[in-house]
Parts: C-alpha cells; structure tokens; sequence
C-alpha cells in the first residue's frame, strides 16, 4: 500500500481541524448569551464573558484532537473484521510534537490563569460607601437585612449603580446564596458570616436560589429579588418600616456615585 | 503464535487433594456469611439496645452503628476471611494443600462463591459486583430522572428523592472505583506483568468481601429512614438526617478498608512480582495506571474513612468536629471529603484511562506514542490531584484567598491531562485501524473526555465557577468525565479483556447496538443538563422551575436510552459469556503477556516462568508472530 506523504495528512488534518473549530467557536459565541439568564452585574457578564472566551479558547485543541480521530477512521481505517495483516507505522514518539503540545498546552493554562487572576483583583478593588446587606438562610427561605434601617424582607430588594455589600450566614444547615443574574454565589454558613459583593448594573427583577443541598424543601428555598433605582429603592425601604431619615440615609449615596 | 503450555505439564489445578484440605473453608461461603452476619448483626444489636442506650428506645445512632459493624464482622468471620490469621496465631498454619484449597481447586464454579485467592477468581467476582452495582445505580439515576419529567412532580416525595439521590451518587461512586480496579488490576494486571498471583492473595478475596459486606449497609439505609444529605453528607446538614446516616457511614469506612488493602495489594504486587526482564521502562501502560491509581487511592481514602469516623462521634458520643453551636465546623468536613473527593476522582479516571491506551496500542497496531511521557502524565495528574481539592469549595467562604493558588493547581492539571490526549491521537497516527467493538468505545471516550475536560475548565476559573457551581452544569460536567470518560473507558476493557476472562468473544453485532444507544444516550442526556446549568438550575432538587422543563425533559429522554443501552450491553455480557463463540488465547493478537497464556488461564498463570525480553508495544517493528517473550519460555 502507498503511504501518503505527511504533508498531505497533516493539510487534511489541519482543514479538518480548522471546520470543527469554526462551528466551536461559533457555538461558543453564540450560545452562552442565548442560554444564560440576563446578566445584570459586571459579576454576571464576567461568566458569560469566561464560557465565552474559555471555549473560542479550547475550541482549536479538542478540535485537533476530534480531526486526529475522524481522519483517523476515515483514511486509516482497516477494512473488516479481521485482525489486519499489516501493522501501523512502528512510530514510538517525536519529541517535536510533544514538546510544541506542552508549550501550547502551558501557553493556555497560563492564559485561563491570567484570566481568573485579573478577574479576581478586579473583584477584590473596594468602593466607597456600599450598601451592607445581611443574607440569612434558614430551612427554608431567604431572609435580608439592611442594617440601619430595621426593615427586613424576604424578597432581595437592591439600588441599581451601587456596590452593596453581603454579609452571609445560616440559622441552621448550610445554604449556598446565589443570585444567579447577578453572577456571585456563596455558601450561608452556621454561625459564620461571609461577606461577597457586587454591583447590580440593570434595572429589573432577578432569581435568589438555594445551590447548596439543605434538607427536604431544598428546591423551594428560592425567592426573588428586584434592581430599583435608588430613588425607588429609597421609597421600597420606607414603604417596608424604615422611618424617613433611615431610608434616606442609608439608600441615598455620596454625591459622585449615584447615577440615576 | 508463541505457545505456553507444553503437552505434559501438569496442570496445579488438577492436583488430587488431601480429603480435609482448606479445613473450615469447606464449609464456608458466601450463604454461611450471610448468617453469621445476620447472628452477629443481631448479637450487636441487642446488646447495644440493652446495656448501651439505657433511656433511648429501639433505632439510634449507637444501636445502628454496633450493629452495622457487627454485620461486617460477622459476615467476614463467615465468609472466612480471618481463618488463616486466626489459623496462623494458633500456631498450625495452612499446608499446601490448604493454600491449593483456598485457591479454589477442586470446586468449580462454586468457588466463585467463596473466600478464594486466586486473582482471577477475585477479578471475576468484582466484575459481577460491579454490574450489580451498576444495575443500582442505574435504577435509582432512572428514578431521579423520572422525577424530573415534570416540574412539580410528585412521583417521589423530596424526602425520598433527596435520599435516592445520595445512594444513587454513592453507589456509583463505589462501583466507578472498582471498576477497572476491581476485574482488570485483578484478573489482568499479575498476568500481565508474569506474576503467578497477586502479591497478597488472601489480602486480595479480602479486599472483594469487604466491599461485599459493606453494600448491604448502604442499601439498609432506605429502610432506616434514608440518607437526605446528598452523597457528600455535609455537616451540619447530616447531624439532621435519620439513623441511616450512620449506616452510611459504617459503609464507607468499610469501603476504604477494601480500598486500602486492595491499593496495598497492587502497588506491592507490581513494585516486587515482575518477572524476569519485565523491567520498569517493559511496564505496560496499563499495569503502571493501576499502580497509580492505587497509590493514589491510599492517599485519598484514608481521609474519607477519618471524616466518616468523626461524623459518627460527633453523632453517637456527642463530640462536635463538625457542629458549629458546640464550637466545630463544617469547613473542617468539606475539607476532609475533598481531600478524599478531588485525588479520587483521578483514582476512577487513571485506571480505565491507561486500559483506553493500552486497547488502543492493540487496535492501531501500533506502538504507544511517547510512552514514558504518558507515564509521565498520569504522574503528573496523581501528584497535582492532591493539591486541587478546595476548587469545589471556592464559594463556601473558607479562605477566600486560596482562590488563586487553587485556581492555578487546578488548572495546571490540564497540561498532564492534555499528555494523555496526545498520546492517544499519536498512537492513532498512521495506525492500521482495526474498529471492532473495544475501539468503538476508545473513540467514544474520546469525544466525551474531551467534552468533559473543557467543561472542566470553566468550572476550575472562578468567574464562572461563582456562577456554574452547584448548578446542574456541575453535573453535567462530572458525568461526562466520569461515565463518559471513565466508565466508558471501562466498558472498553470489558470488550477488550472478556475472551480472556470468559474464554469467550462478546457479541459483536449486539455489542454495536449497545455502543450506539450509550453513545448517544450520554450525548442526549448531558446536553440536557448542561442546558439546565446554564440556564440556572440547581442541583439536587426535586421539583424546579417550569422554565427549566424542556431541558429536563431532554435530558430524562435520554437517559433513558442510555439505560437501555447499558441494560442490552448487560445482556450481551451475560448471553455471550453463557454461549458466546469461544475465543483462542490471543484473538486480538496482542503482545502482552495475558495474551500470551492459554485461555482458560491455569493457576499460578504461567507453566514456565516467562523471561521479558522486549514491551509489548514492538507493532510493525518485529515480526508479527513474535511477542515480548523471550527464549526462556518456550
């Protein structure tokens, strides 16, 4: 049998390769907008924007790998269910293709570290005066505080444009706080607050669920939550027990901030 | 082909017993284990209610407890696992002809029934075990996915739903674990390396009774109220659940016992029974994913067996590790079970991982491509794997700092991973393709584990984990590594290794019509739930969202046909082992050493001690009769 030349298998491989990563890469431009729920805080747009990224990213490696495979069965392929008379080429190795494979491979590792790394001293960066809401779980709904002004809800209520700072604990088991519009999660804990913040920048109503297993209504421990503006979210706070001088004080912000 | 059997020698099998060999393991087996179980498990049990719960009734935590590790005891007392200790410490120690005995000479297929050492015996009760693990599991991912069909379902009650959902993730847990370990490291693995056994023999029928006897306690946790805390039990969440909990618990201390000695067994094995020129750079890639595998395992399970055995004081003697009013915390449990979970994912993964590429040198006839750099690889994973575990808990609020080391360890994985990857599609290159139903499934892991693994990444990168984690996205990725890579790449050593095994050929034509309702069960299935992550879902819930229907609804269509997949590929299993067409020694023409013996395979394997000159990877390099035999053994 005549073997062909490996420049011809690496230019089927590669026109192999370079089709899958086009349908990859336009799957993963197309898809995550459509599929994920509104993104309504830099938080949420981050996780869109890394599905995004993360998978025009990856669509190149698993597509080469995908074309090795299908090229593979297509022109390598023995005919019948006979063990083969011939055996394949004895190649036991090229340290070429290994070592470009590891430097890509680290290449990509360092570019998904660079990524998450950014993304994090980007959330670490503090703003001045944000809203301190306190988040508790208990089997099984939510509950939400703002200090400051003694109302307390069970709907999650928000300014649009202002930092607002979550203190996050349980009553009893543990609860995993997720606000999926608004990208963030983490975990309500007996006895323990933790703190995660976000800045909502859309106007509208978004989901609060529970992400964490907590017992047997685990699937109904969810609730909604609502971006007002703030002249809205002052007037929600009043409206739901808080005096006039409190809700001013607590939801309208220093001059600068405030955008709408 | 080389033949390993002159006309002559006797067989050991056919040795003529003295009329009392093997003593009291005449009159054992699996049904006297069974009742010494139960007596014993009822012994416990009374005694426990009687002398240690003055002023609480019939049920709590230290009655369950007594009486579940009673029931272990019991049955390996009956099974016989402790005679030959207890033999040896009384000072007259098992004869020849005893050890022949233990062995299974003699006694058909009952031995398949008893506490037998011969590792081929033990393989194949695991890959029975494993089955029927399988079927438990399947049924009760059927039972949850039946539940989903409707958004307010009440096919199940959330009590009831929460519990199958842990069993159903234990179980498969269980049986992912031993599922290469169990049959193939077993069975496969001393032949492989020209061993006459495994280095522990009884370790070994120990290794399997354990996991035997400690299934038992995990399904009683049904009738003991149920496990509602999910197969990762968090604290404090499990302080809540019911008497079960403990039964749970009982059953995973137990499993990593098995886990342990089983790990032990076969790194030892492998370290110190090679034969002669089988030197480390001649290792088949397989035997060195088992080595891997489990020295990682001895790692990993200890933790698990700590967490567990801690959950229970804090249950049953009123300490608080994980109780956050008496000063505990449940950080400390999520920690310890991850310490376990994330090494142990790679205990399932690195096994059937190394048999796709060992499967695939035989059906691209071709040598392994860069062998020592895949060595290097599952290295690689094992040694990162134990530094990953806090990426599932990114969200939960312990150490918030920990982020970037942890996002970096988890991601440098994906270089060794990636090894793996080009080692396979290098061995494809220019092979001689030879499809038949074990390269199906190579093919098949590799379009999942690809899936599988870049999912991965998005989880191991904190932006979107904040969003993705605890989402049905989790679930969707985890399965498509673990049942679409791992178990498949199980599935293909079953294909691959069945004619050693069985002395008989899987059928073929049945075979493909499993392959393709698996493969595109797995498909249907996980785009479903991959589509519920991303449109937000949680995990673990038994009613949701109407929003979230059509994806569900996909997603239980087909999981469906998986099980039907699953369900002919297990029919297909048992009527081809029953009738199927009989298989030579060798009918792939494979160059290792199991290959080499003749099928049925005789005790102690080899009838002349085999000298290894060459590995088994010499495709189109040496003449195609020959294998990595020397002269020696001819």
């Amino acid at each position: 049998m005549e073997r062909p030349s490996t420049a011809h298998i690496v230019r089927g491989i590669l026109l192999l390769t370079a089709i899958m990563t086009a349908i990859g890469v336009a799957l993963g431009i197309l898809l995550p907008n459509h599929i994920m729920p509104r993104q309504m805080s830099a938080d949420s747009h981050a996780a869109v924007m890394t599905v995004i990224v993360f998978s025009v990213a990856a669509a190149p490696v698993a597509a080469l790998v995908y074309a090795v495979g299908l090229y593979s069965l297509l022109r390598w392929r023995h005919k019948g269910a006979e063990q083969p008379t011939i055996d394949g080429a004895p190649i036991r190795g090229n340290n070429a293709v290994t070592t470009t494979w590891l430097i890509v491979s680290t290449v990509l590792v360092i570019f998904v570290l660079g990524w998450g790394l950014t993304f994090l001293s980007s959330a670490a960066t503090p703003h001045a005066d944000p809203l301190e809401v306190n988040v508790i779980g208990q089997q099984w709904a939510w509950s939400f505080q703002y200090p400051g002004t003694g109302v307390e809800s069970s709907k999650l209520v928000l300014p649009v444009n202002r930092e607002v700072h979550f203190h996050v604990s349980s009553k009893d088991v543990t609860h995993g706080f997720w606000p999926q519009e608004l990208g963030i999660q983490i975990d309500a804990n007996a006895l323990q607050s933790s703190s995660i913040s976000t800045t909502p920048d859309k106007l509208g109503s978004f989901s609060v669920r529970c992400s964490q297993l907590c017992g047997l209504y685990h699937a109904y421990m969810q609730t909604k939550g609502e971006v007002l503006s703030q002249k809205n979210f002052a007037a929600w706070l009043q409206a739901n027990g808080a005096s006039a001088s409190s809700a001013s004080r607590v939801a309208v912000v220093a001059q600068g901030r405030a955008h709408s | 082909m080389t033949t390993t059997q002159s006309a002559s020698a006797p067989l050991l099998e056919d040795t003529i017993l003295e009329p009392k060999a093997g003593g009291l393991y005449r009159h054992q087996h699996a049904g006297t284990g069974l009742l010494v179980g139960i007596a014993l498990g009822f012994i416990g049990w009374l005694l426990s209610t009687s002398f240690l719960q003055s002023n609480e009734s019939f049920g709590s935590d230290m009655t369950t407890t007594v009486t579940m590790v009673s029931w272990v005891i019991g049955f390996n007392i009956g099974v016989g696992s402790f005679n030959a200790p207890i033999r040896w410490l009384l000072g007259h120690d098992q004869t020849h002809h005893d050890e022949l005995y233990a062995a299974g000479v003699g006694q058909g297929w009952k031995r398949y029934f008893k506490f037998c050492t011969d590792h081929k015996v033990v393989g194949t009760q695991y890959l029975v075990l494993v089955m029927v693990l399988f079927g438990v599991g399947g049924t009760l991912a059927m039972m949850i996915r039946t539940q989903l069909l409707s958004p307010h379902s009440t096919f199940l009650s959330p009590e009831t739903y929460n519990s199958i959902v842990s069993i159903h993730g234990m179980v498969m847990i269980i049986a992912t674990i031993i599922m290469v370990s169990g049959p193939f490291a077993n069975f496969v693995m001393p032949i492989m390396i020209g061993a006459k056994d495994m280095a522990f023999p009884r370790l070994n029928a120990l290794s399997f009774w354990t996991v035997v006897s400690a299934v038992p306690c995990l399904l009683a946790t049904f009738f003991l109220g149920g496990v509602p805390a999910g197969w990762t039990t968090y604290a404090p969440l499990s302080a809540q659940a019911p008497i079960a909990m403990d039964a749970f618990a009982i059953t995973i201390i137990t499993f990593v016992v098995s886990v342990t000695v089983a790990g032990i067994n076969t790194v030892v094995t492998i370290l110190t029974m090679r034969a002669k020129g089988m030197t480390f750079g001649r290792l088949p890639i397989f035997t060195w994913g088992s080595m891997i595998g489990g020295a990682l395992g001895l790692y990993a399970m200890p933790a698990f067996l700590i967490a567990q055995s801690a959950l229970i004081t804090d249950r049953v003697t009123g300490t608080s590790f994980f109780v956050a009013a008496q000063g505990g915390t449940g950080w400390l449990y999520e920690n310890m079970f991850w310490i376990m979970g994330h090494p142990e994912v790679y205990v399932i993964l690195i096994p059937p991982v190394a048999a796709v590429l060992e499967i695939t040198t035989v059906f691209a006839r071709k040598p392994l491509f860069a062998s020592k750099v895949a060595i290097g690889g599952m290295v690689g994973i094992a040694g990162l794997s134990i530094m990953v575990w806090a990426h599932h808990m990114f969200t939960t609020g312990w150490a918030p700092n920990l982020g970037g080391p942890f996002m970096l360890t988890t991601e440098l994985i994906s270089i060794p991973t990636g090894i793996i990857f080009l080692c396979l599609i290098g061995t494809l290159w220019r092979g001689q393709i030879w499809t038949r139903l074990p390269m199906f499934f190579v093919y098949l892991f590799l379009w999942n584990f690809i899936i599988g693994g870049v999912t991965g990444i998005y989880l191991s990168d904190l932006p979107a984990d904040q969003y993705f984690h605890g989402n049905m996205f989790v679930t969707a990725h985890f399965h498509y590594t673990l049942l679409g890579g791992a178990m498949i790449g199980a599935a293909a050593a079953v294909c691959f290794w069945f004619p050693k095994m069985t002395t008989r050929m899987l059928n073929e034509r049945v075979g493909k019509v499993s392959f393709w309702m698996i493969a595109i069960g797995i498909q249907i299935t996980y785009y479903g739930q991959f589509l519920e992550g991303f449109e937000g879902m949680p995990r673990r819930v038994a009613n949701y969202d109407p929003q979230f229907l059509h994806a569900n609804l996909i997603s239980s269509a087909g999981a469906y046909l998986l099980m039907a997949g699953w369900v002919v590929m297990a029919y297909n299993i048992v009527s081809s082992w029953r009738s199927g067409e009989m298989a030579g020694a060798n009918p792939w023409g494979s160059k290792t050493l199991e290959w080499q013996v003749p099928t049925p395979v005789p005790l102690e394997n080899f009838l002349v001690e085999p000298i290894v000159v060459a590995d088994a990877y010499g495709y189109g390099e040496t003449p195609q009769t020959s294998t990595q035999l020397g002269e020696g053994h001819r």
